[in-house]
Protein backbone atom coordinates (compact mmCIF):
# COMPACT_ATOMS: atom_id res chain seq x y z
CA UNK A 1 0.00 0.00 0.00
CA UNK A 2 1.17 3.52 -0.78
CA UNK A 3 2.18 5.60 2.21
CA UNK A 4 -0.11 8.44 3.14
CA UNK A 5 1.26 11.85 2.17
CA UNK A 6 1.82 13.99 5.26
CA UNK A 7 1.68 17.76 5.36
CA UNK A 8 3.44 19.29 8.36
CA UNK A 9 2.45 22.91 8.98
CA UNK A 10 4.87 24.94 11.06
CA UNK A 11 3.32 28.18 12.39
CA UNK A 12 5.80 29.23 15.07
CA UNK A 13 8.84 31.48 15.03
CA UNK A 14 12.10 29.66 15.84
CA UNK A 15 12.38 31.89 18.90
CA UNK A 16 8.90 30.98 20.19
CA UNK A 17 9.63 28.02 22.45
CA UNK A 18 10.12 24.52 21.15
CA UNK A 19 7.23 24.21 18.65
CA UNK A 20 9.28 24.93 15.52
CA UNK A 21 11.96 22.47 16.61
CA UNK A 22 9.49 19.78 17.65
CA UNK A 23 7.67 20.06 14.32
CA UNK A 24 10.99 19.64 12.48
CA UNK A 25 11.67 16.56 14.61
CA UNK A 26 8.42 15.06 13.29
CA UNK A 27 9.59 15.87 9.75
CA UNK A 28 13.01 14.31 10.26
CA UNK A 29 11.52 11.18 11.85
CA UNK A 30 9.12 10.83 8.91
CA UNK A 31 11.96 11.30 6.44
CA UNK A 32 13.97 8.61 8.23
CA UNK A 33 11.07 6.22 7.59
CA UNK A 34 11.00 7.23 3.90
CA UNK A 35 7.52 8.70 4.27
CA UNK A 36 6.30 11.32 1.81
CA UNK A 37 6.55 14.48 3.91
CA UNK A 38 5.91 18.08 2.92
CA UNK A 39 6.69 21.03 5.17
CA UNK A 40 4.68 24.24 4.97
CA UNK A 41 5.93 27.34 6.78
CA UNK A 42 2.87 29.43 7.55
CA UNK A 43 2.25 32.58 9.60
CA UNK A 44 5.18 33.11 12.03
CA UNK A 45 6.64 29.83 10.75
CA UNK A 46 8.18 31.72 7.81
CA UNK A 47 10.49 33.44 10.31
CA UNK A 48 12.43 30.17 10.37
CA UNK A 49 13.84 31.22 6.99
CA UNK A 50 15.18 34.53 8.31
CA UNK A 51 18.71 34.87 9.74
CA UNK A 52 18.99 34.72 13.52
CA UNK A 53 21.79 34.74 16.04
CA UNK A 54 20.48 31.98 18.27
CA UNK A 55 23.63 31.91 20.36
CA UNK A 56 22.59 35.18 22.02
CA UNK A 57 19.51 33.36 23.32
CA UNK A 58 21.57 30.29 24.29
CA UNK A 59 19.55 28.32 21.80
CA UNK A 60 20.69 25.73 19.31
CA UNK A 61 20.75 26.84 15.68
CA UNK A 62 17.46 25.76 14.15
CA UNK A 63 18.65 26.35 10.58
CA UNK A 64 20.91 23.30 10.94
CA UNK A 65 17.76 21.19 11.45
CA UNK A 66 16.16 22.82 8.41
CA UNK A 67 19.24 22.10 6.31
CA UNK A 68 19.14 18.48 7.51
CA UNK A 69 15.69 17.96 6.00
CA UNK A 70 17.10 17.24 2.53
CA UNK A 71 19.49 14.63 3.98
CA UNK A 72 16.44 12.87 5.42
CA UNK A 73 14.63 12.98 2.08
CA UNK A 74 12.29 15.83 3.01
CA UNK A 75 12.57 18.02 -0.08
CA UNK A 76 9.09 19.47 -0.42
CA UNK A 77 9.46 22.69 1.56
CA UNK A 78 6.97 25.51 1.07
CA UNK A 79 6.49 28.97 2.51
CA UNK A 80 3.32 31.05 2.36
CA UNK A 81 4.04 34.14 0.28
CA UNK A 82 1.42 36.12 2.19
CA UNK A 83 3.05 35.30 5.55
CA UNK A 84 6.44 36.45 4.21
CA UNK A 85 4.98 39.71 2.86
CA UNK A 86 3.05 40.43 6.08
CA UNK A 87 6.33 40.17 7.99
CA UNK A 88 8.35 42.34 5.60
CA UNK A 89 10.32 39.34 4.37
CA UNK A 90 9.21 39.29 0.73
CA UNK A 91 12.73 39.95 -0.54
CA UNK A 92 14.32 37.41 1.80
CA UNK A 93 16.98 35.26 0.18
CA UNK A 94 16.92 31.90 1.90
CA UNK A 95 19.71 29.38 1.44
CA UNK A 96 17.04 26.70 1.81
CA UNK A 97 15.33 25.61 -1.43
CA UNK A 98 11.83 26.79 -0.59
CA UNK A 99 8.86 27.12 -2.92
CA UNK A 100 6.75 30.18 -2.24
CA UNK A 101 3.00 29.66 -2.53
CA UNK A 102 0.17 32.14 -2.93
CA UNK A 103 -3.10 31.64 -1.00
CA UNK A 104 -4.67 29.41 -3.66
CA UNK A 105 -1.59 27.19 -3.82
CA UNK A 106 -1.53 26.89 -0.01
CA UNK A 107 -5.17 25.72 -0.06
CA UNK A 108 -4.31 23.30 -2.82
CA UNK A 109 -1.48 21.87 -0.69
CA UNK A 110 -4.00 20.89 2.01
CA UNK A 111 -6.09 19.13 -0.66
CA UNK A 112 -3.13 17.16 -1.93
CA UNK A 113 -2.17 15.51 1.36
CA UNK A 114 -3.76 12.65 3.29
CA UNK A 115 -2.70 13.71 6.80
CA UNK A 116 -2.04 17.16 8.28
CA UNK A 117 -0.23 17.93 11.51
CA UNK A 118 0.06 21.57 12.55
CA UNK A 119 2.32 22.81 15.33
CA UNK B 1 -12.99 2.75 11.93
CA UNK B 2 -9.47 3.02 13.32
CA UNK B 3 -8.49 6.22 15.11
CA UNK B 4 -5.23 7.58 16.47
CA UNK B 5 -5.14 10.53 18.84
CA UNK B 6 -2.18 12.84 19.37
CA UNK B 7 -2.20 15.10 22.42
CA UNK B 8 0.15 18.11 22.39
CA UNK B 9 -1.23 20.03 25.38
CA UNK B 10 -0.75 19.58 29.10
CA UNK B 11 -3.60 18.49 31.40
CA UNK B 12 -4.16 22.10 32.49
CA UNK B 13 -5.34 22.99 28.97
CA UNK B 14 -8.98 22.48 27.91
CA UNK B 15 -7.88 20.64 24.76
CA UNK B 16 -6.38 17.85 26.90
CA UNK B 17 -9.80 17.12 28.39
CA UNK B 18 -11.39 17.45 24.94
CA UNK B 19 -9.04 14.72 23.70
CA UNK B 20 -10.14 12.46 26.57
CA UNK B 21 -13.84 13.04 25.86
CA UNK B 22 -13.27 12.43 22.14
CA UNK B 23 -11.48 9.16 22.92
CA UNK B 24 -14.35 8.04 25.16
CA UNK B 25 -16.91 8.96 22.48
CA UNK B 26 -15.19 7.07 19.69
CA UNK B 27 -14.79 3.97 21.87
CA UNK B 28 -18.47 4.20 22.91
CA UNK B 29 -19.40 4.28 19.22
CA UNK B 30 -17.57 1.00 18.66
CA UNK B 31 -14.57 2.42 16.83
CA UNK B 32 -10.99 1.34 17.53
CA UNK B 33 -8.41 3.59 19.16
CA UNK B 34 -5.16 2.23 17.79
CA UNK B 35 -2.84 4.55 19.65
CA UNK B 36 -2.66 7.53 21.94
CA UNK B 37 0.49 9.56 21.31
CA UNK B 38 1.58 12.27 23.73
CA UNK B 39 3.98 14.95 22.47
CA UNK B 40 5.11 18.44 23.52
CA UNK B 41 3.42 19.42 26.80
CA UNK B 42 1.04 16.49 26.32
CA UNK B 43 3.69 14.31 27.99
CA UNK B 44 2.55 15.64 31.39
CA UNK B 45 -0.65 13.60 30.93
CA UNK B 46 1.39 10.51 31.80
CA UNK B 47 2.76 11.86 35.05
CA UNK B 48 1.92 9.98 38.23
CA UNK B 49 3.18 13.02 40.14
CA UNK B 50 0.37 15.40 39.27
CA UNK B 51 -1.68 16.30 42.35
CA UNK B 52 -4.99 17.81 41.29
CA UNK B 53 -7.11 19.86 43.69
CA UNK B 54 -9.90 17.65 45.08
CA UNK B 55 -12.66 19.58 43.35
CA UNK B 56 -10.99 19.52 39.92
CA UNK B 57 -10.91 16.84 37.26
CA UNK B 58 -7.71 14.79 37.60
CA UNK B 59 -6.84 14.32 33.93
CA UNK B 60 -3.72 12.16 34.32
CA UNK B 61 -5.80 9.81 36.49
CA UNK B 62 -8.69 9.85 33.98
CA UNK B 63 -6.29 9.04 31.12
CA UNK B 64 -4.79 6.18 33.10
CA UNK B 65 -8.23 4.74 33.85
CA UNK B 66 -9.27 4.95 30.19
CA UNK B 67 -6.03 3.31 29.08
CA UNK B 68 -6.37 0.49 31.61
CA UNK B 69 -10.08 -0.05 31.01
CA UNK B 70 -9.68 -0.36 27.23
CA UNK B 71 -6.10 -1.68 27.24
CA UNK B 72 -5.02 1.16 24.97
CA UNK B 73 -1.60 1.66 23.48
CA UNK B 74 -0.41 4.88 25.16
CA UNK B 75 2.92 6.19 23.89
CA UNK B 76 4.79 9.18 25.30
CA UNK B 77 7.49 10.75 23.11
CA UNK B 78 10.70 10.04 24.99
CA UNK B 79 12.62 13.14 23.86
CA UNK B 80 9.69 15.44 24.69
CA UNK B 81 9.21 13.73 28.06
CA UNK B 82 12.86 13.84 29.12
CA UNK B 83 13.21 17.56 28.56
CA UNK B 84 10.00 18.19 30.50
CA UNK B 85 11.10 16.13 33.47
CA UNK B 86 8.80 13.14 32.93
CA UNK B 87 10.88 9.96 33.23
CA UNK B 88 10.15 6.29 33.72
CA UNK B 89 12.31 4.18 36.05
CA UNK B 90 14.70 3.16 33.27
CA UNK B 91 15.37 6.75 32.17
CA UNK B 92 15.65 7.97 35.77
CA UNK B 93 18.38 5.41 36.32
CA UNK B 94 20.09 6.22 33.01
CA UNK B 95 20.26 9.95 33.82
CA UNK B 96 20.79 9.50 37.57
CA UNK B 97 17.60 11.31 38.58
CA UNK B 98 16.19 10.78 42.06
CA UNK B 99 12.75 9.61 41.03
CA UNK B 100 10.50 8.73 38.14
CA UNK B 101 6.99 9.84 37.25
CA UNK B 102 5.92 7.50 34.46
CA UNK B 103 4.97 3.86 34.99
CA UNK B 104 3.40 1.13 32.86
CA UNK B 105 1.05 0.98 31.01
CA UNK B 106 2.50 4.24 29.68
CA UNK B 107 5.30 3.57 27.26
CA UNK B 108 8.18 5.89 26.30
CA UNK B 109 9.12 5.71 22.65
CA UNK B 110 10.05 7.79 19.62
CA UNK B 111 8.29 9.86 16.98
CA UNK B 112 8.25 6.85 14.66
CA UNK B 113 5.25 5.70 16.71
CA UNK B 114 3.37 8.86 15.71
CA UNK B 115 4.13 8.24 12.04
CA UNK B 116 3.17 4.59 12.32
CA UNK B 117 -0.17 5.59 13.86
CA UNK B 118 -0.76 8.27 11.20
CA UNK B 119 -0.14 5.69 8.49
CA UNK B 120 -2.22 2.86 9.90
CA UNK B 121 -5.22 4.67 11.40
CA UNK B 122 -8.12 5.89 9.27
CA UNK B 123 -7.97 9.22 11.12
CA UNK B 124 -5.31 10.98 13.17
CA UNK B 125 -6.88 13.62 15.41
CA UNK B 126 -4.55 16.09 17.15
CA UNK B 127 -5.49 18.04 20.26
CA UNK B 128 -3.51 21.06 21.39
CA UNK B 129 -3.75 24.63 22.55
CA UNK B 130 -6.54 25.96 24.72
CA UNK C 1 -8.28 15.39 -3.78
CA UNK C 2 -8.76 15.23 -0.06
CA UNK C 3 -11.16 17.22 2.12
CA UNK C 4 -10.29 18.63 5.53
CA UNK C 5 -12.14 19.27 8.76
CA UNK C 6 -10.32 22.19 10.38
CA UNK C 7 -10.53 22.55 14.17
CA UNK C 8 -9.93 25.82 15.98
CA UNK C 9 -9.79 26.35 19.73
CA UNK C 10 -8.10 29.76 20.18
CA UNK C 11 -10.03 32.97 20.76
CA UNK C 12 -10.19 34.89 17.47
CA UNK C 13 -9.82 38.11 19.48
CA UNK C 14 -6.30 37.33 20.65
CA UNK C 15 -5.01 35.18 17.84
CA UNK C 16 -4.75 35.08 14.03
CA UNK C 17 -5.57 31.42 13.52
CA UNK C 18 -9.19 32.01 12.47
CA UNK C 19 -8.30 34.45 9.68
CA UNK C 20 -5.44 32.22 8.56
CA UNK C 21 -7.77 29.20 8.55
CA UNK C 22 -10.51 30.97 6.58
CA UNK C 23 -7.96 31.64 3.82
CA UNK C 24 -6.88 28.00 3.44
CA UNK C 25 -10.40 26.51 3.53
CA UNK C 26 -11.38 24.78 0.31
CA UNK C 27 -14.97 24.82 -0.96
CA UNK C 28 -15.82 21.36 0.43
CA UNK C 29 -13.96 21.68 3.73
CA UNK C 30 -15.49 22.39 7.12
CA UNK C 31 -14.66 24.22 10.31
CA UNK C 32 -15.35 23.07 13.87
CA UNK C 33 -15.11 25.69 16.58
CA UNK C 34 -14.34 24.52 20.09
CA UNK C 35 -12.89 26.08 23.23
CA UNK C 36 -12.52 29.84 23.02
CA UNK C 37 -12.79 29.75 19.21
CA UNK C 38 -16.52 29.61 19.95
CA UNK C 39 -16.25 33.36 20.66
CA UNK C 40 -16.19 33.84 16.88
CA UNK C 41 -19.95 33.20 16.97
CA UNK C 42 -20.75 36.17 19.19
CA UNK C 43 -23.26 38.39 17.39
CA UNK C 44 -22.26 41.79 16.03
CA UNK C 45 -18.57 40.97 15.79
CA UNK C 46 -16.29 41.03 12.77
CA UNK C 47 -15.62 37.32 13.25
CA UNK C 48 -19.26 36.20 13.13
CA UNK C 49 -19.74 38.44 10.08
CA UNK C 50 -16.75 36.77 8.37
CA UNK C 51 -18.17 33.33 9.14
CA UNK C 52 -21.57 34.28 7.74
CA UNK C 53 -19.84 35.32 4.49
CA UNK C 54 -18.22 31.91 3.99
CA UNK C 55 -19.53 30.03 0.94
CA UNK C 56 -22.54 27.80 1.72
CA UNK C 57 -20.55 24.74 0.69
CA UNK C 58 -18.30 25.13 3.73
CA UNK C 59 -19.75 23.38 6.77
CA UNK C 60 -19.57 25.35 10.03
CA UNK C 61 -19.83 23.44 13.32
CA UNK C 62 -19.50 24.21 17.01
CA UNK C 63 -18.85 21.82 19.88
CA UNK C 64 -22.00 21.78 22.02
CA UNK C 65 -20.44 21.87 25.48
CA UNK C 66 -18.11 24.75 24.62
CA UNK C 67 -21.01 26.79 23.27
CA UNK C 68 -23.30 25.93 26.20
CA UNK C 69 -20.56 26.74 28.73
CA UNK C 70 -20.35 30.26 27.28
CA UNK C 71 -23.97 30.95 28.09
CA UNK C 72 -23.61 34.66 27.28
CA UNK C 73 -23.64 33.64 23.61
CA UNK C 74 -27.41 33.30 23.29
CA UNK C 75 -27.88 33.03 19.54
CA UNK C 76 -25.74 31.57 16.79
CA UNK C 77 -26.10 32.05 13.03
CA UNK C 78 -28.66 29.65 11.51
CA UNK C 79 -26.06 27.89 9.36
CA UNK C 80 -24.01 26.77 12.36
CA UNK C 81 -24.59 23.15 13.34
CA UNK C 82 -24.11 22.17 16.98
CA UNK C 83 -22.32 18.84 17.58
CA UNK C 84 -21.84 16.79 20.74
CA UNK C 85 -18.82 14.49 21.11
CA UNK C 86 -20.59 11.61 19.35
CA UNK C 87 -21.35 13.85 16.37
CA UNK C 88 -17.77 15.21 16.57
CA UNK C 89 -16.49 11.65 16.04
CA UNK C 90 -18.85 11.17 13.07
CA UNK C 91 -17.78 14.54 11.68
CA UNK C 92 -14.11 13.53 11.60
CA UNK C 93 -15.14 10.55 9.47
CA UNK C 94 -17.15 12.69 7.06
CA UNK C 95 -13.93 14.37 5.90
CA UNK C 96 -10.76 12.76 4.61
CA UNK C 97 -8.55 14.29 7.29
CA UNK C 98 -8.61 16.56 10.31
CA UNK C 99 -6.34 19.56 10.85
CA UNK C 100 -6.18 21.02 14.35
CA UNK C 101 -4.87 24.58 14.46
CA UNK C 102 -2.83 23.75 17.54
Amino acid sequence: MMSKAILLVSRHAPTDGSSARELLDIALAGGAFDLPISLLLLDDGVLQLAPHDFSLLQQKNLSANLQALALFGVEQIYAAERSLCERGLNTLNSTLPVQRLDDAAVSQLYRQHDVVITL
Amino acid sequence: MKFAIAVFSSPDQPSNRRALRFAEALLAAGHTLERLFFYQAGVHSASAHVVSPQDELDLPKAWLQLIQQHQLDAVVCIAAALKRGQLNAEEAQRYARSGHSIDAPWELSGLGQLHEAAQSADRLICFAGP
Amino acid sequence: MSTTLHILSHSPFSDLRLSSCLRVLNADDALLLCGDAVLALQADTAHSAALELMPDSIGLFVLAEDLAARSFIDTVPARIRIVDYQAFVDLTLAFDKVNSWT
